[in-house]
C-alpha cells in the first residue's frame, strides 16, 4: 500500500474514532452539565429563599398558615415550606417522586433544613426531570454536527498536507526508482524539497547509483583491459607453437604434447575474446543501424552449424515469418546470439531429439521468437543462474567456457530484448525472446 | 616478395619473421614508428605488416605517410585493440586487410597469398596437387579437363592445407580457419575428418590421394 493511502486511512480512522467515542460519551456528558447546572440553579433558588426568610422572616411565605407550597402551571417546579418537627439537619440533592395534585411526578428535589427564630424548617424545591433533561436531545445533536463539521474541515486539511508533503517521495521515487536501466547513465537531478528527510533520501540513492555506476565502469574497464592485455601473450604463444611445431627434428611425442599445448591456449584464446566480447558490448561499441529478417539470420546459423546436427542426428523446424524483420540492430551480434542459443541447443539435446524456432504472438500481445529443445533441460534450482559468467550447468564434463549465454545476455539487454528461460530436467528448454515493438516488425 | 613487419613485441615479430622465411618472404623488422617510416622510405615493400600500438604512437598515423613511398604494397593491421572504429579506420585510410590479434600465422599467410592473387595480379597457372591441378581464384579442382565437385567448405580446407604443404595441420588449425571464431571447443571432434573423408572419396575416383596424409593424433598434411 502506498504511504499516501496510509496516512489517509489512518488519519480518517483516527479521526472517525474521535467521533465515535464522542458520539457515545454525549448523552453522560450532556447529562452531566444538565444535572450539574440543575444543582446550581436550585442552589441559587436555596439561597435567595433564605435570604428572604432572613430578611422578611418566614412568615413571608407561611402567612400564618402551617406550611407553604407553590409549584408552576404545569408542575414543572414547585417549592415547599414547612416546620420541621424532627429536630433533623438535612441537606441534600435527590431524586425522588412526590405527588402534586393527584400527579405522581418524579423530581430532582433540593432538601435543606434550617433554624430559623429557634424554630426548624424543612425546605423543598423541585424540577421535574422531564424538564430538565428536555434539552439533552437538541443539544446532543447541535454539538455532534458542529462535531462533525470541525472534522471533516479538519480532515479537507489534513488530506491536503499530506499530498503536498509526500509529493518530494513520490517524485524520487519516479524519477530514482521506476523506469531506471541498469547502467544508470542518464542523471536525474536533485528532487526539489524542504523536508530534510526527503533531501537526505534523494541525495542517498543518488550516491548510491553513482557508486554502482563506478564500480561497473571499473569492472568494464578492467575486462576490457584484461582480455586485452591477454591478447599479445597469447599470440606470442601461439604463433611459436605454431612455428615449433613444424620443426622436424621434434619426435611424435613432443608433437603431441604440443598440440595438447595449442588446444589449451585457444580455449584461453576463446574466453579472453568472450570477455573482450562482452565489455565491447557494455561499452556500446557495435552500431545498430542495420536490418536483417530472423528467418535469414536463423538459416545462416544452421548453415554453418549444420554438420553439429547430423551428428546428432537432430531435426529442426524454422517457422519465422518471412516478411518480418528486425531493424536497428547489429547484425553479427544478432547472429551469435542466435548462434549461441542454437548452439546449445544441439550441445545439451539428446540423439534423435529436436529443436524448433518458432514466431509467436506471447499473452501480453507482443510478438515472440521461441527457441525450444528436446535437450537434458536445466533444474530449478541452477535455472536464475545461467546467465551468469562463468557458470556451466548439468555438465559431466567440461565444454565451452561458461560464457556463452552471458554474450546473449549481454547482446539481448543491448537490443532491449527480453530473454525468459524455462525448463525441464529430462524434457528440454525453451528461450522465449520478446522484442521491442520498434525494433521487430513487418517489413514495408 | 619483400615484407615488413612493424610491431614493437619483438618476440612476436621475430616468430613472424621465422614463419615467413619459410615461405620464402624476405622479411625486414621495425619496433616503432619511426623505425617503420625509415625503411619504408629506403626499401619497396611488397607487404607491409602494420601493430597498432606501437611505443611512439599509433599504427595508424604512419598509414598515409607510408602509403606516400610505397603506393604498391599491401597493407595488413595487425592488432590487439580489435574494434571496429579501428578497424573501419584502417580500411579507409588504405589497408588491404586487418587481423585481429591472436592470430595464426597460418592465417596471415593465406590472407597474404590471396592479397598476392587479388592485388599483384599474379596470374597463377593451374597448380598441381598430385594428378589433379587447383584453381585457387576460382576455386575449382580438375583432373585433366573434368572438374570435380567438391562444396565449399571442401575446397577451403583442401586449398588451405595445399598452401600450407609439407606442414602438418592440426584439426584445430583446420576447423579455425573454415568455422572461424565459431570453431567448436570440442577439438577432438571428428568433423574434420568427415570432411577430409569426403574429399578423398570424390578424389579417389579419379586418381590415387596419397599426397593428402594423415598425421595420426596430430592432423593432416599435403606433401609436395
Amino acid at each position: 500500500m502506498k504511504l499516501s493511502s496510509k496516512l489517509i486511512l489512518f488519519i480518517t480512522g483516527s479521526k472517525l474514532a474521535v467521533v465515535l467515542l464522542f458520539i457515545i460519551s454525549l448523552p453522560f456528558l450532556v447529562d452531566g452539565i444538565v444535572s450539574e447546572y440543575t444543582n446550581y440553579s436550585l442552589r441559587r433558588q436555596q439561597e435567595k429563599v433564605i435570604s428572604i426568610v432572613n430578611k422578611n422572616g418566614v412568615n413571608h411565605y407561611l402567612q400564618g398558615d402551617n406550611s407553604y407550597g407553590s409549584y408552576t402551571m404545569l408542575k414543572e417546579e414547585y417549592i415547599a415550606l414547612e416546620p420541621d418537627s424532627q429536630n433533623l439537619h438535612i441537606d441534600t440533592i435527590k431524586v425522588a417522586q412526590r405527588l402534586v395534585e393527584k400527579d405522581t411526578l418524579t423530581y430532582r428535589i433540593l432538601i435543606h433544613t434550617f433554624n430559623y427564630k429557634h424554630k426548624n424548617y424543612l425546605l423543598e424545591i423541585g424540577k421535574t426531570t422531564t424538564s430538565i433533561n428536555q434539552y439533552n436531545k437538541p443539544l446532543q445533536r447541535i454539538a455532534l454536527f458542529v462535531l462533525m463539521g470541525l472534522i471533516a474541515l479538519s480532515l479537507l486539511f489534513d488530506l491536503l498536507f499530506t499530498r503536498i508533503l509526500i509529493r518530494p517521495l513520490g517524485k524520487i521515487i519516479s524519477s530514482k526508482l521506476i523506469n531506471r536501466k541498469f547502467p544508470f547513465k542518464d542523471h536525474s537531478p536533485p528532487v526539489q524539497t524542504s523536508t530534510d528527510d526527503f533531501k537526505y533520501l534523494d541525495e542517498s540513492l543518488i550516491l548510491l547509483m553513482d557508486q554502482i555506476n563506478d564500480a561497473f565502469e571499473k569492472e568494464r574497464e578492467f575486462t576490457a583491459n584484461a582480455s586485452h592485455e591477454l591478447m599479445t601473450p597469447i599470440s606470442i604463444l601461439q604463433n611459436k607453437m605454431e612455428n615449433l611445431i613444424d620443426d622436424e627434428e621434434l619426435s611424435d611425442a613432443a608433437i603431441m604434447r604440443i598440440v595438447e599445448m595449442m588446444k589449451t591456449l585457444n580455449r584461453l584464446k576463446k574466453i579472453s575474446n568472450a570477455l573482450l566480447l562482452i565489455s565491447r558490448i557494455e561499452n556500446e561499441q557495435f552500431a545498430k543501424s542495420y536490418t536483417a529478417r530472423p528467418i535469414d539470420l536463423v538459416n545462416e546459423v544452421i548453415e554453418e552449424i549444420s554438420h553439429r546436427l547430423e551428428e546428432k542426428n537432430l531435426t529442426i523446424t524454422v517457422r519465422l515469418e518471412v516478411e518480418k524483420a528486425l531493424t536497428g540492430i547489429n547484425k553479427d551480434l544478432l547472429f551469435q546470439l542466435f548462434y549461441n542459443l542454437i548452439n546449445n541447443a544441439i550441445k545439451y539435446n539428446v540423439e534423435n531429439g529436436s529443436i524448433l524456432i518458432e514466431s509467436k504472438v506471447s499473452a501480453q500481445g507482443d510478438d515472440v521468437i521461441i527457441l525450444s529443445d528436446t535437450g537434458i533441460g536445466i533444474s530449478a534450482d541452477e535455472l536464475p543462474f545461467i546467465f551468469d559468467r562463468f557458470r556451466k550447468t548439468n555438465l559431466s564434463e567440461n565444454v565451452g567456457h561458461g560464457l556463452g549465454l552471458s554474450i546473449v545476455k549481454s547482446i539481448g539487454l543491448y537490443h532491449n530484448i527480453d530473454i525468459q528461460v524455462k525448463s525441464m530436467p529430462g524434457t528440454g528448454t525453451t528461450f522465449t525472446l520478446t522484442f521491442p515493438k520498434e525494433t521487430y516488425k513487418t517489413k514495408a | 616478395m619483400k615484407v615488413l613487419i612493424v610491431e614493437d613485441e619483438k618476440t612476436l615479430a621475430y616468430e613472424m619473421e621465422d614463419f615467413l622465411k619459410k615461405a620464402f618472404y624476405i622479411c625486414d623488422l621495425a619496433h616503432n614508428i619511426k623505425d617503420g617510416l625509415d625503411k619504408i622510405e629506403a626499401n619497396s615493400y611488397d607487404f607491409i605488416l602494420l601493430d597498432l600500438g606501437l611505443p611512439d604512437g599509433d599504427g595508424l598515423s604512419l598509414l598515409p605517410k607510408a602509403k606516400k613511398h610505397n603506393p604498391d604494397a599491401a597493407y595488413i593491421i595487425l592488432t590487439a585493440r580489435g574494434n571496429l572504429e579501428d578497424r573501419i579506420a584502417g580500411l579507409d585510410l588504405g589497408a588491404d586487410d586487418y587481423l585481429p590479434k591472436p592470430f595464426s600465422l597460418l592465417e596471415l599467410q593465406s590472407r597474404m597469398q590471396a592479397i598476392s592473387r587479388r592485388k599483384f595480379n599474379v596470374k597463377e597457372e593451374l597448380l598441381p596437387l598430385g594428378t589433379f591441378s587447383l584453381d585457387l581464384q576460382k576455386r575449382m579442382i580438375f583432373f585433366n579437363a573434368d572438374q570435380i565437385e567438391l562444396s565449399r567448405k571442401e575446397f577451403d580446407l583442401l586449398s588451405y592445407l595445399f598452401l600450407h604443404s609439407n606442414r602438418v595441420l592440426t584439426r584445430m588449425q583446420l576447423s579455425e580457419h573454415i568455422w572461424g571464431t565459431f570453431a567448436d571447443d570440442d577439438y577432438d571432434s571428428n568433423y574434420i575428418d568427415a570432411h577430409i573423408k569426403n574429399i578423398r572419396k570424390k578424389l579417389n575416383a579419379w586418381a590415387p590421394t596419397d599426397f593428402l596424409e594423415t598425421v595420426r593424433g596430430v592432423g593432416y598434411r599435403i606433401k609436395k
